[in-house]
């Protein structure tokens, strides 16, 4: 247990140091990911020029606050594993990291739990200034914070266990980024990135119910705007933790498969 | 689960009968072929490795020669666990490899190239401290072999430097003892020394010297540098063609290669290739030097009559270098009808 504490400690220390030499770049890929703030901007406008100053519920600012909070969860919410294997594993770079007796996983766990507490800092900055610039305003239930934070946590790992998954897809193919795109729209749109599910046809909502998005996106944004109750954080959370032991199988099977067809090229 | 060590008896590294296929795809060049290649994709099998069969003994230092592409990689991937063979038993210090058991990968090590183990963007040093949390190397075991491999290695001053600012040289002998600071007892070295200037090769050379003399470890090395196999093995496996075409000593490979020493000659008065040509073949004169090829049985013979009948300031009699050994070698296999290609590297 205390060479466990010992490794955890040292992975993430170092990982933290290595992502401290890139904190420029990991604000600006920050930017890089508003999707979320341009959707805002579109639904504010709509909502501003509605009879009523609503759509279906949703005015201006709450608008605003929505996709602040989808935002926010989206920033921890990102996962760049897919990328990595797909050129650690067309390159032969995995090779090393094969040698040594812990699985390649956790020290790519430790980068993106490294990464977040590099980002988090600039995060509050700005999601403060973007608060202050478009009149969102969050809920003041305290609950609501650690909920969303949960959500945010399990979220994290589902999506880390299925990105990874896809990434091992380059041991088939020649390249794995396609389907990891694929992925990420679905996510993007089931998540309720581009709107709340709510505003979406009634087969689509049924069919996103099966799926891990709407909890690990949606929902904690949700929660956030005050559009969400402790109940349905208590639920999406099991709904989590389902898809997350689904995913942990998935990627043991696909990576105990997939070694058996590298190729160690290039190195 | 440990390994079987049933059947590895005291080798170190045991081999038998070990293949390995690749299917490649091939594409004519052009837009037409890959209008083809998309449309239907062609593809065969190669036979990278074809039946190699071998033991090493436990600090036993072998040099694995061969030409590009003719399996040496494939199989030092093959022993390390990196690839999976099609076929064949190999057990690694009783380990099956392809298993990648913890307790394997504690006692081995492969090195291939300059960029594998160390983290780009910061010390050599941290990543020391990641390996020694990776291989739960206790303090004290790990402050005695970073003070080993400092001294030996020349590390002082370089450690805490990033390692994107290292130099080439600098930078191998960090991989190096990245490689090798959980003590394996098992080495695989695939060209240590390539793109190292003669004085780096050198202390490299010395350092894996050392760490056998040390640790009594098991060294298997492949290099394009005779001098390090020359100066680290004293047993040398040829594979070409995914086959093992020679196991045996250097003086023996040299016998193989060509049977002949060679023998140097200093004149004091010219001598044409004609009339060296009596009493040897490969004869080459360059003013008053000149060298021969003779055949070993007849070294004294010849030595003898050159000294009585040209007028002759000094002769050595010398064994051909291995890349002359090696040349002739691969030459003669080159020329024997239906042989199996050679693999592209890096498969």
């Amino acid at each position: 247990m205390r060479a466990l504490a010992f490794k955890a400690r040292v992975l993430f220390a170092t990982r933290f140091a290595e992502m401290a030499e890139y904190r420029a770049e990991v604000v600006i890929w920050m930017l890089s990911g508003t999707l979320s703030l341009v959707m805002m901007l579109v639904w504010m406008a709509q909502a501003a020029a509605a009879p009523g100053g609503q759509i279906r519920g949703y005015s201006a600012p709450e608008f605003a606050t929505y996709f602040l909070s989808t935002w926010l969860v989206s920033q921890l919410l990102v996962v760049w594993v897919s990328h990595e294997l797909d050129f650690q594993i067309r390159q032969g770079t995995l090779s090393p990291q094969l040698l040594r007796p812990v699985d390649p996983m956790w020290l790519h766990v430790a980068s993106h739990v490294a990464e977040r507490l590099v980002r988090i800092v600039p995060l509050l900055v700005m999601v403060g200034l973007f608060t202050w610039l478009s009149g969102a305003s969050f809920t003041r239930e305290w609950w609501a914070y650690p909920a969303a934070l949960g959500l945010a946590a399990l979220g994290f790992s589902v999506r880390f266990l299925y990105e990874y998954a896809i990434g091992l897809l380059a041991f088939w193919t020649e390249s794995s980024a396609s389907f990891q795109e694929v992925v990420w729209l679905v996510y993007a749109a089931l998540g309720g990135m581009f709107a709340p599910l709510a505003f979406y046809p009634e087969w689509v909502q049924r069919v996103a119910v099966w799926t891990p998005f709407p909890y690990m996106l949606g929902l904690p944004a949700q929660l956030l705007a005050g559009k969400a109750t402790l109940a349905q954080a208590g639920r999406g959370a099991l709904v989590l933790l389902v898809w997350l032991a689904v995913f942990w199988v998935v990627r043991l099977i696909v990576w105990r498969v997939g070694l058996r067809k590298y190729g160690a090229v290039g190195a | 689960m440990t390994g079987d060590r049933g059947g590895a008896g005291d080798a170190a590294v045991r081999v038998r009968d070990l293949r390995k296929g690749y299917v490649v795809h091939e594409k004519e060049p052009g837009f037409l072929g890959s209008l083809r290649s998309f449309v239907s994709r062609k593809s065969r099998v190669v036979e990278a490795v074809r039946g190699v069969s071998f033991d090493l003994a436990p600090g036993e230092v072998v040099g694995f020669l061969g030409p590009n592409g003719a399996g040496k990689t494939t199989t030092l991937k093959m022993l390390s666990g990196l690839l999976h063979p099609s076929g064949g038993e190999v057990r690694v210090a009783g380990f099956e490899p392809g298993r990648r058991e913890n307790a394997f990968l504690r006692q081995i090590t492969l090195v291939m190239g300059q960029k594998q183990q160390l983290i780009w963007d910061l010390p050599a040093l941290d990543s020391f401290l990641v390996n020694q949390a990776i291989y739960e190397i206790p303090d004290a075991q790990f402050r005695a072999t970073m003070a080993e491999f400092t001294e030996v290695l020349g590390l002082e001053g370089i450690l805490k430097k990033q390692v994107r600012k290292l130099s080439l040289g600098e930078r191998m002998k960090c991989e190096l003892a990245a490689a090798l600071l959980h003590r394996p007892k098992v080495l695989f070295l695939d060209e240590p020394t390539i793109g190292l200037d003669v004085n780096m090769q050198e202390s490299v050379r010395a350092f894996v010297q050392d760490y056998n003399v040390r640790h009594n470890a098991t060294v298997m090395l492949t290099s394009h540098y005779m001098a390090d196999v020359t100066a680290l093995a004293r047993r040398i496996l040829v594979i070409d063609r995914g086959e093992v075409v020679f196991d045996g000593d250097l003086a023996r490979l040299a016998e193989q290669g060509g049977g002949g020493k060679t023998v140097r000659l200093q004149l004091r008065r010219p001598a044409t290739p004609e009339e060296l040509g009596r009493f040897g073949s490969e004869v080459r004169v360059d003013g008053l030097s000149a060298e021969l090829t003779v055949p070993r049985a007849l070294v004294s013979e010849r030595a003898a009559a050159l000294l009585a009948e040209l007028d002759v300031a000094d002769l050595t009699v010398e064994d051909p270098s291995i890349e002359s050994v090696m040349a002739s070698l691969f030459g003669a296999r080159a020329g024997q009808a239906g042989q199996p290609e050679r693999t592209p590297e890096p498969a």
